[in-house]
């Protein structure tokens, strides 16, 4: 089976151009900041710089775990959805559901090393830039010299191969066992997540404004109120679509397809709400504490900084996992669809038509997450201002939101119209019968 | 039930031919290894008649009713349908003058999964932005025999009902000429003679014409009359046809048409 795997992979390298990917980013962040307790763990480190980089390691370490794994079940999903018929076809000709749990796995489990190997040189020189900027900062001795050791190689690898293989696994039992999902169980978690994410946005106000931990209740807060929706999206996006008061032969399309489709667009839907939610909130938060340190005049300490430079780079490494989960999945849906595009088609739709279904799918999609996404953010944000400030609402918040709706809106809506562009210039009958 | 006179106010009287081809020439490919499709063909169908064509496999005959859609645009040749000129330009344009002259019912249905049977019947008058007269779109499923399968979705049908569905989605816009391509090739002989009856109705009763690619006799036989077709080219025509004497004609289709002159 493994054979099988690694021909499945050298036949179709683009297929797994997105899970190698997810597999090279989350690598390579998690080496680059893993270096950061090699660099650490040599002789001569001062316990401040030794703090310093052991931190951010930790931090950014445990939540590039999380990322690789989302990333790569995201993309593996929708490549195992993608491969129903030749899964099928694999099973007819006598493979046992563990034989192909095996295949697919072991695809995984390859594409995840390729990755990781590629990640180990840019990995080395982003650890070293990010050395260089701990030290420039004043975080880190100059004395401390890089390193790019056992811990940083091992984790990197071994992590990434690990949340492959369980993604793989999980992607390919879904489809397996036909879609039988745990709805019990899923809307526990969605209530746990909001119950709590409310309250830790809530324990914000036992804080007092000085306090160094204060931007970590909010934080977590908007984090997991916004996994909280996220769990709940489809059923939120029902939920918008029966409000839809949608007229157009396009707009009308649009919800009915959205509305059938809404489980499989949830992963869509997940990545606009975490994005949202988590880059405004921290940028937001971030913003109101550097101008409320540069206002009362003092310095900030090296734990301010430390704080301030892992909030951005958390940031930018969700923001950039997101952007590839989403461009990796709604291309593939919409490619997914070129079979259905062409019978609106023939059924009498104009191009310009089906690119107003897709255009109009996508606004409400973005519309939903960002929605959903910014009610998170403003639990977390409210408080922290409240706190910090005396003002409700920072006067940062605008901009930041607009920011990242504007991201959000270009990622999701040019993907699919582009990916929609091209799909529809194979003719109608063609496109129709391909897929058949 | 499809009356024809209950028709819209774009009505400017029918003309006397559906169809009219004239010279049509498709070729597919490369100048290098160029295959020529249709090769020259003329051919006139009167209103209210249900001709099938047939030919073997790679005569051109899926090719043909696609360039008399206008799903395809022939490489030279007139193609008219209920007396208008299709004329070149880009596929927006091709959509539009189908809407109202034709209707279609393929051999895969092409019914769209996420619709229930009701809203796919309605689904061209939407897109056309024409008046959807909900009534009509019941009555119509109701004379294919799904009146009571409104709110089901495709996956829940079987193929021959699918085929219903096509069929009533073909006659709810009213359509001067319902092409079908192959439209019992994938239903039981059951099914078939069904879909069959109903073609013939929409012809006999209903006043449509019916443009039927097939290769089964059997089906041709419920056509008023056969066009044959070889290499591109017609190869006589069959009126009143039976199974037999099409199934006949097609064993020996390809000792009158010399190949390659």
């Amino acid at each position: 089976m493994f054979v099988l795997a690694l021909r499945s992979i050298r036949r179709r390298p683009g297929r797994f151009l997105a899970t190698l990917l997810s597999a090279f980013l989350g690598a390579g962040i998690m080496m680059t900041f893993n270096s950061m307790h090699d660099t650490a763990g040599q002789g001569g480190v001062d316990p401040v710089s030794s703090e310093t980089l052991g931190t951010a390691a930790g931090v950014v370490g445990g939540y590039g775990t999380l990322l690789v794994f989302f990333a790569v079940a995201s993309t593996l999903t929708v490549n195992v959805r993608q491969r129903t018929a030749e899964l099928e076809l694999l099973r007819c000709s006598g493979a046992t559901p563990a034989q192909i749990k095996r295949m697919v796995v072991g695809e995984a489990v390859a594409v995840a090393l390729v990755g990781a190997a590629l990640a180990i040189g840019p990995a080395m020189l982003g650890g070293r830039a990010l050395l260089d900027m701990f030290q420039d900062s004043g975080q880190v001795a100059r004395s401390v010299d890089y390193s790019f050791g056992p811990v940083a190689l091992l984790t990197g690898v071994d992590i990434t191969l690990l949340a492959s293989a369980g993604a793989a696994f999980l992607a390919v039992r879904r489809l397996t066992r036909g879609g039988r999902e745990r709805a019990g169980a899923k809307r526990f978690l969605a209530g746990a997540a909001l119950v709590t994410g409310a309250s830790a946005a809530g324990a914000t106000f036992l804080f007092s404004a000085t306090d160094e931990m204060l931007m970590a209740a909010p934080a977590y807060g908007a984090i997991l109120l916004s996994v909280g929706f996220a769990l709940l999206s489809p059923r939120l996006l029902k939920g918008v679509l029966d409000r839809l008061p949608l007229s157009g032969a396009s707009g009308w399309l649009a919800v009915r397809n959205l509305r059938e489709r809404a489980s499989h667009l949830a992963g869509i839907l997940v990545s606009l709400i975490l994005f949202t939610a988590v880059s405004t909130a921290t940028l937001t938060m971030q913003s109101v504490e550097s101008d409320a340190v540069k206002a009362s005049g003092l310095v900030k300490s090296v734990d301010a900084k430390n704080l301030e430079t892992l909030n951005l780079t958390v940031v930018g490494i969700i923001a950039v996992f997101v952007c590839v989960m989403l461009v990796n999945s709604l291309y593939a849906a919409t490619t997914y669809r070129s079979r259905e595009f062409g019978q609106q088609r023939l059924a009498g739709a104009t191009p310009g038509q089906v690119l107003g279904v897709v255009a109009a799918e996508g606004v409400i999609l973005t519309v939903t997450g960002v929605f959903f996404g910014t009610v998170a953010a403003l639990a977390g944000v409210v408080p922290f201002t409240v706190v910090r400030t005396d003002a409700v609402l920072p006067d940062q918040f605008l901009g930041v939101w607009l920011a990242m709706v504007s991201v959000s809106a270009a990622v999701t809506l040019g993907t699919s119209l582009g990916t929609a562009r091209r799909v529809l210039r194979t003719p109608a009958v063609g496109a129709v019968t391909l897929a058949a | 039930m499809f009356r024809s006179g209950a028709r819209g106010n774009h009505d400017p009287g029918p003309a006397s031919e559906a169809l009219r081809l004239v010279k049509v020439t498709r070729t597919y490919g490369s100048a290098g290894n160029a295959v020529t499709a249709l090769d020259g063909v003329t051919l006139s169908l009167g209103r209210g008649t249900f001709t099938a064509v047939m030919g073997p496999s790679g005569s051109g005959k899926s090719t043909l009713l696609q360039c008399a859609a206008g799903l395809d645009r022939p490489d030279s040749g007139i193609v008219c349908v209920d007396g208008k000129e299709l004329t070149g330009g880009g596929e927006a344009e091709l959509t539009k003058f189908r809407r109202g002259r034709v209707g279609f019912v393929f051999q895969q249905y092409n019914l769209l999964e996420t619709l229930t049977v009701a809203q796919n019947t309605v689904l061209p008058l939407k897109l056309a932005g024409r008046r959807v007269d909900r009534k009509r779109a019941r009555e119509v499923l109701t004379s294919v025999g799904l009146g009571d399968r409104l709110g089901h979705r495709p996956a829940q049908l079987s193929g021959g009902q699918r085929q219903r569905v096509a069929i009533a989605r073909a006659l709810v816009t009213e359509p001067r000429v319902i092409f079908a391509d192959e439209p019992t090739g994938a239903l039981d002989t059951r099914s078939a003679r069904q879909v069959l009856l109903l073609l013939q109705e929409a012809v006999r009763v209903h006043g449509r014409t019916v443009v039927m690619v097939t290769h089964d006799p059997v089906a041709a036989s419920y056509a008023d009359s056969v066009v044959f077709l070889a290499d591109g080219r017609p190869a006589g025509r069959m009126d009143a046809p039976t199974p037999d004497a099409v199934a006949e004609r097609l064993a020996h289709l390809g000792d009158d048409v010399p190949a390659g002159v």
